[in-house]
């Protein structure tokens, strides 16, 4: 066993296995499904502490802590907090709406910029959550408070990342991860983001052209010029090849520049690897989920036509349809679309995440780890609103 | 050693027969995280099954784990690594990589699968209480207070905005087809036979706005007033209504609402929420409350006393025409006593338990020797119940 320091490089492990993931996703999916969604804060949990536990950098593995009780707990406060800003300022701002300029989009659109910051704040306030109940070696990780900081920059990032028309994207990659970096410990140990921004530029490029030829395509479909509108059909899988490339290198380029004291990451990440895991895994995501879909996708059809008669009768048939009630169809129905969302979102963990997260995990190593030793635990993040905020404004899809 | 020990074959092989010779001492190792420094220590591990215990022989320390403290950590990827924890301590943790090892422990530690109790949950119960208490508050005290508040000063413009607004959500929330929302009815014939009855009904009235007066094509028996000065009935009512004079008695009823701006208040409170709540929740779950919502609007909660307010409004306008406002009497007795679907109707005036007072009332106001003329000619009326054809 080689867990205790060897003086080079902690290489990680990853254990995770397919078909336990596949077992613990489905089994919470479901649960999750039967209770109205509230079982997500234990499906969660659950979760993670799978994932953390199956990356073991130098042999140890990552440990969650988070408890599905205080999830809950934060979603309750969020929703008291959304519950006055979605009634009490969304009426304020319909009333100076319609009296200053008769009309309610205004206040819509007021109501939409208003909940901007507070997404960025949501996200900072998750991560940081997620981080203060993450441990290794025992030692807790955390974010130092900084929300509304991060939302400030995060809006004006955005901002010259939307006038330059998305050009300046690597730059609010850069500053965003170096604010959130630059503010996470693992126990005494404060992380460092080096680096500069411009380093992300060249791997932004494969983006850069692709998005130009796709405009060009747009341009020629506009004029009615179709063969040069054919450049469409290379650029759109070029672009997914781009973003692909972008974001693999983009991580790489930042863990690579991260330190704490004289340690440092050694991430590896290959842009072909992560192409291959994306396509093939989503292609088997779609094509298993095909399976039930298909003949479900075509029953609901037929059941639909004889309930309306027609597509375009107005008057519905509410009797029976082949022998039951339209409503025992209707809920059948629904079961069936929630039965492929669930099936969508456990192989989507197996073919894409795990895979993914596996790949990061295998190619990353810790190096002069020796004076990790040196490191000492940090108090406890209390957090009680926990995750709330994202969990309102749904901003984690699966973990 | 085989992989097959068990808390009885370990009895068995070092309980020796022969009572008076020392017992093997069972030993294995670990990794001790002691939740302090980022060090993982290598431990010596022995079993004192007499005390219950499990004995982590560290280089500085000794530290006792009782077997019923000892939990393992949930959900964890890969058999080979057994990691354990104390009960009640958060942070330190013993890392179990050898298979003979978990075995020994698995077999002693009987609570090894139990929940480790870190997080107080008591409070969890009040903060959801408390949760519900206030979104309860916001939704049903709070918003209604200042809509009612707000509701006076909004000018004609914003009120004809909010109104505009909410008839599309109504029109949009209502049609099945998901095309471009409910029809509104318009045969010209059945469009001047209503506007004769606005007239006749509102010749005499200073109104602020001008009403606009709509039917749309559902055999809802029903009729609602939006902001604005929007009178609209669905082609269900005017199907069900027998004489012109009974729409024209619930033409005067909603108009006692526009004139009082109850529907400015109901409009102003879902307002805020209608269009946001829908964004925010997605295509799926949004659509669900936009419906539930213009069905609000429509059903019209409005309070007793707005009701009693809208009826003697009518009773008086209606007189003032020469037009009989026990119509509106004769209109919901039929409907109550047919006993047909006309849930949203009824409903909305038996939610009020003065409905048999308010018929009642309907016919008091009707003088004994009054005279009244009619409102629309049979041709009339007849175009004006095929408006939708």
């Amino acid at each position: 066993m080689t867990h205790v320091a060897p003086s080079d490089g902690l290489k990680t492990e990853f254990a995770g296995q397919r078909p336990r993931l596949f077992k613990l996703a489905l089994v919470a999916s479901f649960w999750t499904v039967l209770t109205l969604g509230f079982y997500r804060f234990w499906m969660k949990s659950r979760l993670r502490r799978w994932y953390w536990s199956s990356i073991r950098p130098g042999g140890l593995p990552l440990e969650y802590v988070g408890d599905p009780f205080e999830k809950l707990l934060g979603f309750f406060m969020a929703v008291v907090v959304m519950a006055f800003y979605i009634g009490v300022v969304n009426l304020i701002l319909m009333f100076a709406s319609l009296s200053l300029f008769s009309t309610s989009f205004t206040a819509y659109a007021a109501s939409l910029v208003g909940v901007i910051p507070v997404w960025f704040y949501a996200r900072y306030r998750a991560r940081r959550y997620v981080l203060a109940r993450t441990r290794w070696r025992g030692v807790r990780f955390g974010l130092e408070p900084g929300a509304w900081g991060y939302a400030g920059r995060a809006l004006w990032h955005w901002f010259l990342t939307v006038i330059t028309c998305g050009i300046l994207w690597p730059r609010k990659t850069f500053y965003l991860e170096k604010y959130r970096t630059d503010r996470t410990v693992f126990g005494s140990a404060t992380l460092h983001q080096g680096g500069t921004w411009t380093m992300l530029m060249p791997a932004y490029v494969h983006v850069l052209i692709a998005t130009v030829a796709l405009a060009v395509a747009a341009g020629a479909l506009a004029l009615e010029n179709e063969t040069v509108a054919m450049v469409g059909l290379v650029a759109v899988p070029y672009l997914i090849f781009g973003m692909i490339h972008y974001t693999v290198t983009a991580k790489r380029l930042l863990a690579n520049h991260k330190s704490a004291g004289d340690v440092r990451l050694l991430a590896e990440p290959k842009v072909g690897t992560a192409v291959r895991i994306y396509v093939f895994g989503y292609l088997a995501t779609i094509l298993i989920c095909m399976l039930p879909a298909l003949p479900i996708t075509i029953a609901v059809g037929v059941i639909e036509m004889e309930k309306n008669g027609s597509i375009y009768s107005s008057a519905p048939n509410t009797g029976e349809i082949y022998g039951l009630p339209t409503i025992v169809w209707t809920v059948l129905g629904v079961i069936a679309y929630f039965a492929i969302l669930l099936l969508w979102s456990v192989l989507r963990h197996c073919f894409v995440t795990m895979p993914i997260w596996r790949h990061y995990a295998e190619t990353l190593t810790i190096e002069n780890a020796d004076s990790l030793s040196e490191v000492s635990q940090k108090d406890r993040d209390e957090f009680r609103e926990a995750e709330g905020f994202a969990e309102a404004l749904d901003l984690w899809g699966a973990i | 050693m085989g992989g097959n020990l068990s808390e009885k074959t370990i009895i068995n092989v070092d309980g020796p027969t022969d009572l008076t010779a020392a017992p093997r001492v069972v030993e294995g190792q670990g990794l001790f995280l002691d939740g302090d420094r980022a060090a993982p220590q290598q431990v010596r591990l022995t079993y004192d099954d007499a005390a219950q215990r499990l004995v982590l022989h560290a280089a500085t320390a000794t530290l006792n784990w009782r077997y019923t403290d000892l939990r393992a950590l949930r959900d964890q990827a890969g058999d080979d690594t057994l990691i354990l924890r104390l009960q009640h301590d958060p942070t330190a943790r013993l890392v179990v990589q050898t298979p003979q090892d978990r075995q020994l422990i698995r077999a002693r530690a009987k609570r090894l699968n139990k929940r480790a109790k870190t997080v107080r949950r008591g409070r969890l119960l009040s903060w959801a209480a408390a949760a519900i208490g206030s979104v309860a508050l916001i939704i049903f005290v709070l918003v209604p207070i200042m809509a009612d508040q707000l509701a006076e000063y909004l000018p004609p413009a914003g009120e004809r905005a909010l109104g505009d607004a909410t008839f599309e959500q109504i029109r949009t929330a209502l049609d099945e087809t998901g095309f471009d929302g409910l029809a509104t009815c318009d045969a010209p014939k059945g469009l001047a036979a209503l506007a004769k009855i606005e007239s006749r009904i509102t010749e005499d009235m200073d109104l602020e706005t001008p009403l606009t007066v709509h039917v749309l094509d559902h055999d809802m028996v029903n009729a609602f007033a939006l902001p604005g000065g929007y009178v609209v009935f669905f082609r269900g009512l005017l199907e069900e209504a027998e004489t012109a004079e009974e729409v024209a008695a619930v033409f005067a009823h909603e108009t006692g609402h526009v004139v009082a701006r109850d529907p400015t208040r109901i409009a102003l409170r879902s307002a805020g929420s209608i269009g946001v709540l829908g964004l925010l929740l997605g295509d799926f779950a949004g659509g669900a409350v936009v419906l539930f919502m213009a069905e609000r609007i429509i059903q019209a909660d409005y309070t007793q006393d707005a009701e009693a307010a809208a009826d003697v409004f009518a009773h008086n306008a209606l007189l003032a025409a020469d037009l009989p406002p026990s119509a509106i009497g004769t209109f919901f007795e039929r409907l109550a006593a047919d006993g047909g679907d006309h849930s949203g109707f009824m409903e909305h005036f038996q939610s009020h338990p003065a409905l048999g007072d308010r018929i009642a009332a309907a016919y008091d106001a009707e003088p004994d020797n009054a005279v009244f003329r009619p409102v629309l000619t049979d041709d009339e009326w007849a175009a004006l119940q095929s408006i939708c054809d």
